[in-house]
Formats: C-alpha cells, sequence, structure tokens
C-alpha cells in the first residue's frame, strides 16, 4: 500500500545508521577529493563503496572502500566501547598493455610475485592478471567523523588523503606506462 | 606480414576492444554512479544519509536533516542500462523524490490522506503527481513525486556536476515541502 516507504526499515534509531551516516560522508568527501563513486553494497553494518579517480594521468585504477562496523550497536555497547569501525582501503593499478613482448616481460616478472603476498609494513599487495591492489585497514571512531560539521569534512578528507596517498606510494612501481 | 606489422594489428584491436569495453562498463555503472551523485549533493546539501538498500534495479536511499529531524527519500532507477537505449534516446533515469517532516497529531495524517485513500494509494508513474504518505511507526508525513532525469546533463566525461544535481533536488525539496505545508492546512 506505502509503496515507496515500505523499502525503509521503520524507526530506524539514530544509532543504528551511524555507520550509514559515514558511508554518506565518505562519499562526499571523496567527490571533493575528485574520485566518482561506480559501485556500492550494502549489507548490514557492512558497506563498500568502489570509486574511480577523475584524473585521467592517476596511477590508481580505483579505490575500494569498505566500512565494517564493530561496536555500538546498542546502546550499552555504544556508551561503553562507542562506536567503532574498520575502514579498509584497497587501491588498485591496472596496466592496459598490447604488446605481446611487453605481456611476456609483464608476466616473467608477476610470476615471481604471483604466490606471494607480502606485507610492507601494514600494505598488503597482490597481483591478479593485469591488477596489482594494495590493501590496508585501520580502524576508526565513526563519531569522531559524523555530526562534526566542516571540521569533520575535513578531517574525514586529511584520514582519506592520507592512506590512499600511502597505498598510491605502494603502487606506483607497478604501472607499466 | 612482418612480426611488427602483426603486432601493430593486434595491439590496434586490444585498444578498440577496451574503447568499446569502457563504453559498455560506465553504461552499466551510470546506477551507481547516479547513486553517489545524489548522495553527494544531497549531504552538501545539509542531510546525512541514514538509509540504503537496494533490490538491484531499484535503490532506495533515506536522508535526515539532524537539526530540523526533515528527510527525504529517494528511490532510483536506472531507465537506460541497454547502451543501445542510452546512445538512442539519451541516459535517463526514474527518480522518486519524498520529503518528510514530523508529526505528532495522527488524527491530521489521517485527514491530510482522503484524497489517498480515495485512489486506493495508487503508485503513479506519471511526473509530477505528488502524494502524501506516511510512515505512522516513525511519525512521518511525507510528499512525494516521480520524476525523469536527463543524466547527460550530469555526467560528462565520467564526471559529475554535483551543484547541478543539488540544485535539481533541492528545487523539487522546496516544492514539496510547500505542498505538503498546504495540504497539512499550517
Amino acid at each position: 500500500m506505502f509503496s515507496l516507504l515500505s523499502n525503509f526499515q521503520h524507526s530506524k534509531e539514530v544509532r543504528e545508521s551511524k555507520d550509514e551516516v559515514l558511508v554518506g560522508e565518505i562519499v562526499r568527501a571523496m567527490a571533493r577529493l575528485q574520485y566518482v563513486a561506480i559501485g556500492f553494497v550494502a549489507d548490514m553494518g557492512l558497506q563498500s563503496v568502489r570509486f574511480r579517480p577523475l584524473a585521467p594521468d592517476s596511477v590508481l585504477n580505483s579505490v575500494l572502500l569498505q566500512l565494517d562496523r564493530k561496536t555500538g550497536g546498542n546502546a550499552l555497547q555504544e556508551a561503553v566501547l562507542g562506536n567503532k569501525a574498520v575502514l579498509t582501503f584497497q587501491a588498485e593499478v591496472k596496466n592496459f598493455l598490447a604488446d605481446p613482448d611487453d605481456l611476456v616481460k609483464m608476466y616473467r616478472t608477476d610470476l615471481q610475485n604471483i604466490f606471494k603476498i607480502p606485507m610492507l609494513g601494514d600494505v598488503r599487495l597482490n597481483h591478479q592478471l593485469n591488477s596489482v591492489f594494495a590493501t590496508k585497514k585501520v580502524v576508526v571512531d565513526i563519531d569522531t567523523y559524523i555530526f562534526k560539521g566542516e571540521p569533520g569534512v575535513e578531517k574525514l578528507m586529511g584520514l582519506l588523503t592520507t592512506h590512499i596517498g600511502d597505498l598510491m606510494g605502494k603502487l606506483a612501481g607497478y604501472k607499466k606506462k | 606480414m612482418s612480426t611488427e606489422e602483426q603486432d601493430a594489428v593486434f595491439v590496434s584491436l586490444v585498444q578498440s576492444s577496451w574503447k568499446r569495453y569502457n563504453e559498455m562498463y560506465y553504461n552499466a555503472r551510470m546506477d551507481d554512479m547516479l547513486i553517489g551523485g545524489v548522495i553527494a549533493a544531497t549531504v552538501e546539501g545539509g542531510y546525512s544519509l541514514i538509509d540504503l538498500n537496494s533490490n538491484g534495479r531499484d535503490h532506495n536511499l533515506r536522508f535526515e536533516d539532524f537539526k530540523t529531524r526533515d528527510r527525504l527519500i529517494f528511490q532510483l532507477t536506472h531507465l537506460s542500462e541497454d547502451l543501445m537505449t542510452a546512445k538512442v534516446l539519451g541516459r535517463h533515469a526514474r527518480v522518486k523524490i519524498g520529503y518528510g517532516q514530523v508529526i505528532n497529531n495522527v488524527g491530521a495524517i489521517w485527514q491530510a490522506l482522503k484524497s489517498e485513500f480515495k485512489s486506493a494509494f495508487m503508485d503513479s508513474h506519471e511526473p509530477g503527481i505528488i502524494t502524501v504518505d506516511a510512515d505512522v511507526a516513525a511519525g512521518y508525513i511525507y510528499a512525494q513525486v516521480g520524476l525523469i532525469f536527463e543524466l547527460d546533463q550530469y555526467f560528462a566525461n565520467k564526471s559529475i556536476d554535483y551543484a547541478l544535481m543539488q540544485r535539481h533536488i533541492l528545487g523539487t525539496v522546496a516544492a514539496l515541502k510547500k505542498y505538503l505545508v498546504g495540504r497539512m492546512g499550517k
């Protein structure tokens, strides 16, 4: 009967929606950092958004941000532990080689790495076909970045810039020209 | 053909394949880009995202302004998923937007919904028809309208004109707010 409203869970408390609020802030912050959202996956307590950089000369092909809320699911947990989440950053470099000689060269180089998943500090590298992925996880306090106005947005942009920049630095050497 | 010429043929085929693939890839991602655009534009407009779900075709978003407790709801449906449709008719999406206010007087809700009762709460797909609906459990009453957005005006060179999208969303919200206030007799 109430077709559009029936798509939403009724009486959802603000506390339960804090991870969605942070996802909205992340999408806004990434838009300001010149990244376009190209994929969304949303489940209870786990949301993923994939972004593509607008700059045509960017080293990165895409960045995946995944927010996994760990605490704050009920009022007692929120009071004792706060609202903590694990934010996973996964940056991707993709190589668009076509020359058969370059493809063979890349295969021989990458074959050495194909079964290794090295850790560079807290960053994990993984080779898959013509892509190289770098992944890191950070624990965030959701309340630090939401309902804080413009200072909160700038703090979030700083967090995203720092960690994406870190991954970009690790991946730059794998981008083949 | 020499080896170099054969390599050049292969490189040319791969590059033209990538060009076609990227065209199909971005058209297939258009609904996610629309979701991202609506979220960024609406959050910049002072609202916070509080709900996000999808059945694969219809994508539902809910926002709240935590200062006024006003809410916005969106249902976004990409109508040009097929690349041929997108090229011939242009890219477009059905966008249903709802504006909601907190209401404490349940009697006022039923009074305001009288004409909706008469139409058996028909979910009209015709654009521009404003209907009123209620989320009684949460204590909200909404005015909602369906529109068809031409997506090419927002998406150029795979970027998004957030300012234009925000103007269109907030202009629609202002119209819905005016209508709802009028219907509630305030």
